[in-house]
Parts: structure tokens; C-alpha cells; sequence
């Protein structure tokens, strides 16, 4: 499916998303064992100033700020930023996340953190979660394989290096299918956020018989609608003629405006404005899980980008443990001193 | 009566005045320690202290609960170690990304890096090591020398804004002409 409004929303999108004066960020949970976490900003920019405006995760005067500068191979110098402060807890993270004025200020994010005791070991999950933006949207995974998920996933370097290594046929091809089937679950999701918000909007008016319901058992139908008129849509959007042929000339009419305002609305949560960054997570103890990419370092690295969330909520989770010393020797001691008592009988009885 | 209680008077007086003599009092002495000492210090015997320690071996009922005790303690922790495996095998499958997400490494960090190799006893694990110890003497020594430099030049320009200023100005003009070039 060649999808020409999709692919000029995946080009918008870009747009937004990638911009060469975009500082790069990366922040860094160090979490510790009583639930502290100690979180680390490092923003690069070509630029010496830091407008709050323009970052992507929020810090301000009660951080430990240090400024350096950094010069490439290629003469090219890089102003640095670090931020350092010692969280005592989750929600004084997700506080700051609620105060953000930042540029991702418009999406929700939280973190969470858990600990369990589990005799042998405590086991410890952190997580930072980024909320959908569309309410009515397929998760992504209806649409895309394991595989696939996990390459859609990946850190640039790693879609790079793949695309420039000795299989790059291969994953250039692989890269096309994921695009291809990217494509059909963005307009499913299109088609179905628009239906789910126009219902919203049109609820409860006088001699309404579009219900979500019925609108639903047509979105096949408006997706091949779409998908017919896709090089003329926004013409034949702005003339009516594509909503007349989708709810029939009389509902169009009638509900123009909030068919509308349905499209603006679904227009403003696929273009969302967002720039992208990375989280990385360092547990303590030994790591058992997480969904995250091992970086040189071993911590764990997720890149954040918009498409990840639109439709699911988009989790970076990671779990670890650390061994109870004193459980062992208790328990080790316990079954020594049982173990020892059945001898004993088994003895004196022989 | 009277003769009766004078006799006795004489008798108890005849008793009184004819106290035995103690020929070795030191053994008598010697005598009475030793049984008040065995009565402190009862003597430590070992049957005696398992029949205390293990005397729940007879009680059919601990001596149950405690064996299924130790039998549950057996499995809950093979089966939480064997998940746990489970789980570390499947983080090694993992994709590991070669790259430290573009952010290049300052001189805090390298000084972190440098003591990391110290205290480890200068090693490195063996796939990784390609330098001889004497090169990465040089490069320790070299780096050294290099953030002494850079700190002396940090304090002159701490005390010479305008000298700063200058420096900055002169660093982008150069960034703008290598973009423009």
C-alpha cells in the first residue's frame, strides 16, 4: 500500500523529529537499592546555549550543571551539558516530568520502581513509561513480527550497521517490509482515531446514526476510500467531497465541523511535537531482564521516538537482583541442623 | 529434778570445754571447695547436649514440618535460580550496541575509566587487550600530562574572561568555516 498522505505524514513527522540543530540527549538512571535514583542529563549541542524550550528531558537550577566542550575529528565543536541530581524516590522524577516545560512537554511520562524480597534475593524493576498519544489506535504489534519489532526498536547505530554490513540486501529488504507494514498500521490508525474522536465529537446529537459501532464496521471501507483517492485527499477533503462519500451527502453536510475538527485532532496527535532522545538504566546488582540494547558500557539503551508510543504505551523496563548473603548462610545452617537430626535418629534407631 | 538438770549442765559444760582438734584443716578446707566446685560446674556431656539439640527428632510432628521445611527451602531455590539462569541466558542473546549512544567522552569520564583500569590491578580481560602494558603506560602518562595542561589553561582562562571570550569566538569561526567549506 503507497499511501501518499502517509508517507507525507512520515516525511512531517521527520521533519519535526530530525533536525540537525536538535541537541543530542541522553539520560541516565542510575537506580539504587533503596529506590533513590540517580538520574544524569548529558545534552550535546552545536550550539553553546541551552534553551529549556529546546530540551528534551526537564532539569533546572537544583541540579549539578557542568559545561564543557568537546572538539571532533573533523574540527567540529560540541558544547556539553551535564546535569546530575540524586532523586529520593520515583515521584519526585514524575513530579518533574508533571512540571516539564521542556520540548516533549506535551507527552506524559512516568517512571516506576519496585522491589521485591524474595528470600534468596531481592529483586528490583525499574521502568520509565511514555503514554500513548492516540486513544483509538492499533498496537503496532498486530501488524509487525518479533523480528521486525525489535529492528524498529533498534538504536540508529545498530539499523546503520546492519544496512551497510555484508547482509545489506538483506536488511534493506527487511527495512522496505517494515515500512510497508509501518504504512498499513498507520492508516488503520488513522482511519480508526478519526472514526473514534468524530464519534466522540457527534455523541448524543439529535437523529445521530453514527454511532462508533456502525462506523466501525465500515473502516475497511473508509481505508480503501482513503487509499482510492489517496493522490488527491486533501482536495477532495477540503471540498467534502471525500466525508460525503464516506457518511453519506446528508451527514456530511450536517457534520462538517466536527468531522473536521476530528481530522485536526488526529492530525495533532501523529504530529506531535517531540524530539527524539535516549534513556539509558543502570541496576543494581545483577541484571536478569529487560527489553532495552546492551550498550559498551552494559548499561541498558533505549531510544525514544515518537512512533514508538503513538498507539501502545511505550515502556523501558529492566530488572535485577542481588543476592541475600544472610538468607543463604540461614538457610544453608537450617539445612545442615535438619539434615543432621535425621542422621542422628537414623543412626540411633540402627 | 534439780539433780537431773545439774547433771546435764555439767554434761553440756563437759562438751563445751572439750572442742575436738582439727589435726589438717587445709584438707578439710581443700575438701569443701572441691564439692562446691562440682556442684558450679556440671560436667559438659556431649550425648546429653545432642538429646537438647536434636531432641525434636522424637516429636513425629516438628520432626515433619521441619523436613518439609527444608524440602520447600530445596525447591524454592532451584526453581528460583533456574529462572534466573533462564533469564541471564536469554539477556546473552541480546543485541549489544557498539556505540555509547554519541556522547563523547569527557575528561571526568576518562579519569573514571583510568581508575577503573587501576584499581583492577591494571588488567583488561583478555579478548579485548591489543597494547602492551608500556603503551598504556605512555597513554596514561600522556593523558596525565594533557588534563594538568588543560586545568592550567582552564584557571588562565578562569582569570581572563576576556581571553575566554576570544577563545570561543575564534573556535566557532573556525566550526562555521569548516560547515561553510
Amino acid at each position: 500500500m503507497k499511501n501518499k498522505s502517509i508517507k507525507l505524514v512520515a516525511s512531517l513527522i521527520l521533519m519535526f523529529v530530525v533536525s540537525c540543530d536538535d541537541p543530542v540527549t541522553v539520560v541516565t538512571n542510575y537506580v539504587h537499592p533503596d529506590g533513590s535514583v540517580t538520574r544524569k542529563i548529558e545534552v550535546t549541542s552545536k550550539k553553546k546555549s541551552f534553551k529549556n524550550s529546546n530540551l528534551q528531558v526537564p532539569f533546572d537550577s537544583t541540579w549539578t550543571i557542568t559545561d564543557s566542550w568537546a572538539i571532533a575529528s573533523n574540527g567540529d565543536t560540541s558544547w556539553i551539558r551535564k546535569a546530575v541530581k540524586l532523586f529520593k524516590n520515583i515521584d519526585e522524577i514524575n513530579l518533574s516530568y508533571k512540571r516539564d516545560s521542556g520540548a516533549n512537554r506535551e507527552i506524559s511520562r512516568q517512571t516506576a520502581f519496585r522491589k521485591r524480597f524474595k528470600w534468596f534475593n531481592t529483586e528490583y524493576r525499574f521502568s520509565e513509561m511514555i503514554d500513548k498519544t492516540m486513544s483509538y489506535g492499533y498496537p503496532i504489534e498486530n501488524f509487525l513480527s518479533k523480528d521486525e519489532l525489535v529492528f524498529l526498536h533498534s538504536p540508529d547505530s545498530i539499523i546503520i550497521n546492519k544496512q551497510l554490513g555484508s547482509d545489506s540486501l538483506k536488511y534493506k529488504a527487511f527495512s522496505d517490509t517494515i515500512s510497508r507494514k509501518t504504512d498499513k498500521w498507520m492508516g488503520k490508525s488513522m482511519v480508526s482515531e478519526w472514526i473514534g474522536e468524530f464519534s466522540k465529537l457527534t455523541a448524543g446529537k439529535t437523529g445521530n446514526e453514527l454511532n462508533i459501532k456502525s462506523l466501525k464496521a465500515r473502516e475497511d471501507e473508509f481505508g480503501k476510500i482513503i487509499e482510492k483517492n489517496d493522490k488527491k485527499l486533501d482536495s477532495l477533503w477540503k471540498n467534502g467531497i471525500l466525508l460525503k462519500e464516506l457518511i453519506g451527502e446528508a451527514n456530511a453536510l450536517k457534520y462538517k465541523i466536527e468531522a473536521d475538527s476530528a481530522a485536526s485532532l488526529v492530525s495533532s496527535k501523529i504530529l506531535l511535537d517531540f524530539k527524539e532522545y535516549s534513556v539509558r538504566i543502570v541496576m543494581p546488582g545483577k541484571l536478569i531482564g529487560t527489553n532495552g540494547f546492551i550498550d559498551s558500557s552494559h548499561a541498558l539503551l533505549w531510544p525514544v521516538k515518537s512512533e514508538y508510543f503513538l498507539t501502545e504505551p511505550y515502556e523501558m523496563w529492566a530488572e535485577s537482583r542481588i543476592p541475600n548473603l544472610w538468607a543463604w548462610i540461614v538457610s544453608g545452617v537450617f539445612l545442615i541442623f535438619v539434615l543432621t537430626g535425621v542422621l542422628i535418629k537414623v543412626i540411633k534407631k540402627g | 529434778m534439780e539433780p537431773e538438770n545439774e547433771k546435764y549442765r555439767r554434761v553440756l559444760n563437759i562438751l563445751r570445754n572439750s572442742k575436738p582438734e582439727l589435726g589438717s584443716t587445709y584438707n578439710i578446707e581443700n575438701e569443701v571447695f572441691k564439692r562446691i566446685s562440682k556442684v558450679k560446674q556440671p560436667k559438659i556431656n556431649l550425648s546429653d547436649l545432642i538429646d537438647f539439640l536434636f531432641g525434636w527428632v522424637y516429636i513425629g510432628w516438628v520432626r515433619r514440618s521441619l523436613i518439609t521445611a527444608s524440602i520447600l527451602l530445596v525447591l524454592v531455590f532451584v526453581y528460583q535460580q533456574s529462572v534466573i539462569l533462564k533469564r541471564i541466558d536469554a539477556l546473552g542473546r541480546q543485541t549489544v550496541v557498539n556505540e555509547r549512544a554519541n556522547i563523547p567522552e569527557s575528561a571526568d569520564e576518562i579519569e573514571k575509566l583510568l581508575m577503573v583500569y587501576r584499581y583492577s590491578g591494571r588488567r583488561f580481560p583478555s579478548k579485548t587487550i591489543t597494547i602492551s602494558e608500556r603503551q598504556i603506560n605512555e597513554l596514561i602518562k600522556s593523558i596525565n600530562e594533557l588534563q594538568v595542561k588543560y586545568k592550567d589553561l582552564e584557571n588562565l582562562l578562569k582569570g581572563d574572561p576576556e581571553l575566554k571570550e576570544l577563545i570561543e569566538k575564534k573556535l566557532i569561526e573556525n566550526n562555521s568555516t569548516k560547515t561553510s567549506l
